[in-house]
């Protein structure tokens, strides 16, 4: 007896050594490594959680944060379901990047993408407070006015990063049974099953299904 | 008798290409597909093909117990290379003087490798070949010999090394004439051999065998003067109409039946061993010729390919040492194949138009260079300078990242060594500046010039060892200025793919699904039918040109042959292209024209050289095109191109190189789906990568681009 399974395409965006591909990591193989080389062009992964009766597959495309590679992103988040933007909370240059995607992220991609802010490296902050340069406050304002989920975290030691996709999971309306039968696979019906449901019922399980 | 057609020629290339078909049995397919171009280039003369395939015959299957021990890479070398001496004989010129010098002083470094690694005595050996080679008896203890010895290694080097002899010939003794005049050295080296070859040349143009049995030369021969040598020539000329006679009919036998085969080929090398009774080795290999074991047999073949590292490495020394200018085609046709360990980092700087081929003009160069880095440094971390943040901090961070499962690579002081290289290179050429990806490519230049400052013994610890603890400062800088230099005459090749938005990369993206869907049409189908896009895996082999894909001494090996493919040659030859590309380079190197000198300074000697090279290539490639394709410079030889080629010859490489890695997986990738694809090709399973592995995927690529290049040109661009 198999649960319904519901296929998330999620992007992560943010600038480069962020921790991008290890908040991935840590949610994927509940792993860390202090220098994970850099990500060229995107890396693919995926992981099934279990949200109340369904099961969820995210599928993560995790982007490369250098400058140059940006021109790429638009070929990721195009039909993405949601998206992290991800920031370093000791570095504000980061932060000022993060707003940039932001705002990017709500005029090019899906309307209804569900976007959360995602600072990391909260496990620096917590040793030293000295080193934090991001006012927690100043990122729950910009999550508020732009009607993000936000979450500060750390992938060294996995600190609130499954809180992030298990936000987002619960925020995507979930596929009912019959939807099951038109296959799974990025590019089928990504956007009509987004634009089934209003954002406004996004917080009920498989209830909020059309039928 | 004494003027041959030039179809013979290509008879014997026919006949290498079976031997090597026999030989290899795990690449069949390969070979095939060899030979589908090759009986392009040589259809003219099937007949004389034909008839020398009772030959090929015999020496396939006169199995390396026997006295046909010399291995067939060998004598593919020594038919092509008697064919320069009968071409340069039929020309009727002093160069055929100078092509027999050069015969004999391969085949006289081959005797010596041979009957040492017979003995088994390396120090022995070494000893002897100090006198002519001087780093060869040191190589030979670092040197793993394992490296070449799977017989797909030798393989891999036969195709290749074969087609580019072929090419070769058609020129080879306008080369040759050059060294006659200009580089008296080598030939007094060799004097003894040429002696006895300046009297008995016309033996050995009328006898091709005469040059392969050259092989069986005892080591005495090079030291007494040659008269053995000259006693054997004529006897060789009385015999050699019979004994080819002999060798025809002996094939038929020796195909018969597969225990007659060593029997046979005995008495087929019977001729021999009663002409040359001294030839302890095989008389040996003869007596024990009828039960050879498995193990024996697997000796002597890891024999004969410590030979032919042997001769590789003797090889390259003779084209480094003892010449006042080196010749970087053959150089670069050598290094195709890989560069041993000792000789890598001079060769590397000699490939990419670092060092000059001009030997007496490299220490002032290299003075040159290395102070204008050092004065680089000093004006960068002056006052003066104010420092491109974002860029200090995008290296910065990426350094520690950089090769994170190699020791080598946490060490304090490599991390700062690289930065410099890194931030200088990215502020003096501000239309890329630093990308991801050139923090990778950096590495194997690094890793490679150290090795430079390690005794031989060491060259292997290289990774594990902090260069603090032998480099002095002065060494440190010289290293950083090598590295620094070396990696921008690399990128200069393809600038393209860092510039904003990366238009190089997304071409080679799109050639290579061009490629694919004209190689392997299912795999093709599949990626489509799975929305699988290319540039969703094949963007990071692009950037980082595969070095994610392979562990980093595959890497280094891959860049042999890379460096050895992109040719400054050719980018001299075409000097109005090359001008404006390098007038965009002065903007930020204010030295430029210093750095070009090993690129135009071959052109003066060209007189010999380099206007005849691009003639024969341009003759090829209007005559025997697919021939004329599979060079490593043809791509240089047709107009329209030139631009291509001046652009870089390494882009276009790399992606038959990456069609090759893909279409390897191609029959498991077509049973994955989308998340099946990706990750496979994220997480190729190439840990366990040997020398090999990357050798026989580079032929591959080799043999697709000779097949398909000329087809490219139509939807490559």
């Amino acid at each position: 007896m198999s649960k319904p399974v519901t296929s998330i395409k999620l992007v992560l965006l943010g600038e480069a050594a962020v921790g991008k591909s290890s908040i991935v990591l840590r949610f994927v193989s509940d792993d860390f490594s202090e220098n994970k080389e850099p990500t060229i062009g995107a890396a693919f992964l995926t992981q099934r959680v279990n949200i109340n009766d369904h099961t969820v597959k995210f599928e993560i495309w995790d982007t490369a944060g250098q400058e140059r590679f940006a021109s790429l992103a638009p070929m990721y988040y195009r039909n993405a379901q949601a998206a992290l933007v991800v920031y370093d909370v000791t570095k504000p240059q980061s932060f000022i990047k993060a707003r940039h995607w932001v705002k990017e992220l709500h005029e090019q991609a899906s309307k209804n993408i569900i976007i959360a802010l995602v600072g990391n490296k909260v496990d620096i902050v917590d040793e030293n407070e000295e080193e934090r340069k991001v006012a927690r406050e100043e990122a729950e304002k910009l999550a508020e006015e732009e009607g993000l989920l936000f979450f500060e975290t750390s992938a060294k030691t996995g600190a609130n990063i499954n809180e992030v996709f298990m936000g987002i999971g619960e925020k995507i309306p979930l596929k009912g049974p019959e939807e099951e039968a038109q296959g799974s696979g990025l590019n089928v019906t990504d956007d009509q099953r987004v634009n089934l449901d209003s954002p406004g019922n996004a917080d009920g399980p498989a209830g909020a299904c059309s039928c | 008798m004494g003027v041959r057609s030039p179809t013979k020629d290509a008879g014997y290339s026919t006949r290498e290409t079976k031997e090597r078909e026999s030989h290899s049995s795990s690449t069949t397919s390969l070979v095939t597909s060899l030979m589908k171009s090759w009986r392009i280039s040589s259809s003219s003369s099937s007949s004389s093909a034909a008839a020398r395939v009772d030959y090929s015959t015999q020496s396939l299957s006169g199995n390396p117990t026997t006295g046909t021990y010399s291995e067939i890479r060998h004598s593919a070398s020594a038919s092509s290379s008697h064919a320069n001496s009968k071409r340069s004989l039929t020309h009727n010129d002093n160069a055929s003087n100078s092509s027999l010098a050069k015969n004999s002083s391969e085949y006289g470094a081959y005797t010596l490798s041979r009957s040492s690694s017979a003995d088994g005595n390396f120090d022995a050996m070494a000893k002897q070949q100090n006198s002519t080679a001087r780093s060869a008896s040191s190589t030979s203890n670092t040197f793993s010999p394992l490296r070449y010895t799977s017989p797909s290694g030798g393989q891999i080097e036969s195709p290749r090394a074969s087609l580019l002899r072929q090419k070769h010939n058609k020129h080879s003794h306008h080369n040759q004439q050059y060294y006659q005049h200009n580089n008296s050295s080598a030939i007094s080296e060799l004097s003894s051999t040429k002696k006895s070859s300046d009297k008995y040349f016309e033996d050995l143009d009328e006898d091709w065998s005469a040059v392969i049995d050259n092989y069986n030369m005892p080591i005495p021969m090079l030291t007494n003067g040659g008269n053995a040598h000259s006693a054997r020539y004529s006897e060789r000329h009385s015999h050699s109409q019979t004994r080819d006679a002999q060798r025809n009919s002996l094939s038929r036998t020796t195909t018969a039946s597969s225990i007659g085969t060593t029997g046979a080929s005995g008495s087929g090398s019977q001729g021999q061993s009663t002409q040359y009774p001294q030839l302890p080795n095989l008389n040996i290999a003869e007596a024990l010729g009828v039960d050879k074991s498995q193990e024996e047999i697997d000796n002597e073949r890891e024999v004969q390919e410590l030979n032919s590292i042997m001769q590789r490495i003797t090889k390259f020394d003779s084209i480094l040492q003892g010449r006042h200018i080196i010749n970087l085609q053959e150089l670069r046709q050598l290094s195709w194949n890989g560069i041993p360990k000792p000789h890598r980092p001079i060769v590397w700087k000699l490939l990419i138009g670092y060092l000059p081929a001009n030997t007496k003009r490299q220490e002032s160069l290299l003075k040159r260079k290395r102070q204008e880095y050092c004065e680089s440094l000093k004006h960068t971390f002056s006052d003066e300078h104010s420092r491109d943040i974002p860029t200090w901090h995008q290296i910065e961070i990426d350094i520690p990242r950089t090769n994170p499962h190699i020791p080598l690579y946490q060490f304090k002081s490599v991390h700062e060594s690289l930065q410099r290289i890194l931030y200088i290179w990215a502020i003096r050429h501000p239309a890329s500046g630093y990308v991801q990806g050139i923090n990778d490519l950096v590495t194997p230049f690094f890793q490679t010039f150290l090795t430079e400052y390690l005794p031989q013994s060491k060259i292997d610890s290289v990774e594990v060892t902090d260069p603090d603890t032998y480099l002095t400062k002065e060494q440190k800088t010289n290293l950083e200025a090598d590295t620094f230099w070396c990696l921008t005459k690399f990128l200069e090749q393809i600038t393209d793919n860092y510039i904003h938005g990366q238009p190089g990369i997304l071409k080679q993206v799109k050639n290579l699904s061009q490629l694919v869907k004209r190689i392997d049409i299912d795999l093709y189908n599949h990626f489509e039918k799975e929305h699988v896009e290319f540039i969703q895996f094949a963007f990071r082999w692009m950037n980082c040109l595969l070095m994610r894909e392979f562990q980093m001494d595959t890497v280094i090996r891959m860049w042999d042959t890379y460096l050895a493919e992109t040719s400054p040659e050719t980018t001299s030859s075409f000097s109005s292209s090359n001008a404006l590309n390098m007038s965009n380079d002065t903007l930020m190197s204010p030295h430029t024209p210093i750095s070009r000198k090993p690129a135009t300074f071959s052109t003066p000697m060209g007189d010999q050289t380099s206007p005849a090279s691009t003639a024969s290539r341009s003759n090829l490639s209007a005559n025997t095109a697919p021939q004329a394709v599979a060079s490593p410079g043809g791509a240089s030889s047709s107009d329209d191109t030139s631009k291509r080629v001046t652009h870089s010859s390494l882009n276009e490489f790399h992606v038959f190189v990456c069609a090759a890695f893909l279409i390897k997986w191609s029959d498991v990738l077509c049973d994955m789906d989308f998340q099946g694809i990706i990750t496979f090709l994220q997480n190729p399973p190439t840990k366990d990568w040997t020398e090999t592995d990357i050798e026989m995927l580079l032929s591959e690529a080799y043999i697709w681009q000779s097949l398909y290049k000329d087809a490219t040109s139509h939807w490559l661009k």
